[in-house]
């Protein structure tokens, strides 16, 4: 597997955060820098909560990807505070549109990548278990999650081979693109599918008994400083909304 | 055995991210504004295929509520608000009712299915109309005047309503459209038993 999203080892590098941290981190930077109102306190704001996946990135040592984002979302930030208003028309429009795109999207991406790279598929497992959440919804998740590498590499697979075929845009055999590449994709994930729920019922998934868990996770000092830092994200909405009245 | 078994929550999930990347990949078209209204209906057109398959396999209550549920999740997670959540349960759980009701076998009932099912997606456009001052406001600093402007005129309040039956009947047609491809394949390939 070269490509996977939940890892399948641990590694040991960077500020070690509990997955459940993780997950209210990138659960607060999805509501307030994807889809949040950018007014009053919350603009400042929204910069505190950009820092944490640089913060992390840099930790864990990844220094090229904290290069990017920085350069990135710094980037876009600079424009949007000063660059913009020197642009009109349509410039104006598209640049906006672009500046926009970025400032909201990457540190949502940024901090997804983290989360997934460092978090193991059992310890996302042990977290949801802690969270009292349902066997229901915890075992469809982490299997939903599991999955989207394998359909992107099936994915980009079936499209080389339809490609060879001339099966693509201006091949002229565009018009069957959507059943000559949606319906091997299908057949090969039905097979996955069944290959992988063998294998976890092996391990006794479904079993009628509690599972156990090897993974040990806790709060630690710098998980309660990122919560308090997502609970401010919170509270400062609702001071913004006061404020409006 | 009416409770769902781990065999089962693996499918869900499987279904899931399928449905998931195809819809994605044909609702990146919204980037443009003007087509931001076409979603619901490209969208159920092209669902259509993975969820008859996943029709197929369903054989127990409460799979679609679940597989709702989720879809709402990443819905969040990728930036589309909280109300796909909301929608995602109830289209689920009408759906799972209905599914319960042919007795999972009805093929022609499942096309039906798929367009009730597809409704959730409406999910993603009520923050656009019923908060839209607050939804206006939310683009203007992060996509700016015209973006937005251009937005709202595409948007207006009865739009809502249209987008919820175009979603259905694309569901519908998206649903013919996976049934056909299913007899022509899957059956024939004997993925489903």
């Amino acid at each position: 597997m070269s490509r996977e999203l939940l890892a399948s080892q641990k590694n040991h590098s960077g500020i070690v955060l509990d997955p459940r941290t993780k997950l209210a981190v990138l659960t607060t930077i999805a509501v307030f820098i994807l889809g949040g109102s950018y007014e009053g306190v919350m603009q400042y704001y929204i910069i505190v909560l950009a820092a944490i996946p640089l913060l992390l990135l840099l930790s864990a040592g990844k220094w090229k990807g904290a290069v990017l984002y920085l350069l990135i979302f710094g980037g876009s930030l600079c424009l949007e505070l000063f660059g913009l208003s020197y642009l009109t028309g349509v410039a104006n429009f598209i640049a906006v549109a672009i500046v926009g795109l970025f400032l909201r999207f990457t540190p949502g991406i940024v901090m997804g990548y983290f989360v997934v790279t460092t978090t193991t598929v059992s310890e996302f497992v042990a977290a949801m278990e802690r969270l009292h959440l349902p066997q229901q919804i915890t075992i469809p998740m982490s299997v939903m999650f599991r999955f989207f590498p394998t359909v992107a590499e099936e994915w980009s697979a079936i499209g080389d081979a339809m490609r060879m075929r001339g099966v693509r845009f201006g091949g002229g055999k565009a018009g069957s693109i959507l059943e000559y590449r949606m319906v091997p994709m299908m057949i090969c994930s039905v097979k996955i599918g069944e290959e992988l729920s063998a294998a976890a019922l092996t391990r006794g998934l479904g079993g009628p008994v509690k599972r156990t868990n090897i993974c040990k996770i806790w709060f630690r000092a710098q998980d309660i400083v990122l919560l308090l830092i997502c609970l401010g994200a919170f509270a400062a909405q609702v001071y913004v909304w006061a404020a409006r009245g | 055995m009416n409770r769902l078994q781990g065999k089962d929550l693996i499918n869900i999930g499987i279904f899931t991210a399928i449905y998931f990347i195809v819809i994605f990949a044909a609702a990146s078209i919204g980037f443009i504004p003007i087509f931001i209204p076409l979603i619901s209906v490209i969208v159920p057109l092209v669902g259509g295929i993975p969820m008859m398959l996943f029709f197929s396999k369903i054989k127990k209550f409460g799979m679609l509520t679940i597989c709702g549920l989720l879809l709402g999740v990443i819905m969040l997670l990728t930036g589309m608000g909280y109300w796909c959540i909301p929608t995602g349960l109830i289209f689920g759980l009408i759906s799972d009712f209905m599914m319960k009701g042919c007795g999972y076998k009805n093929a022609k009932r499942e096309v039906l299915i798929h367009g009730v099912f597809s409704m959730w997606v409406i999910g993603a456009f009520i923050p656009i109309v019923v908060t839209r001052d607050a939804y206006y406001q939310n683009l203007l600093p992060g996509y700016g005047q015209e973006y937005a402007d251009t937005l709202m005129a595409y948007m207006p309040d009865w739009i809502l309503p249209v987008l919820l039956a175009a979603a259905f009947v694309s569901g519908l047609v998206g649903g013919l459209i996976g049934r056909k491809l299913f007899k022509k394949h899957f059956e024939r390939a004997g993925i489903v038993s």
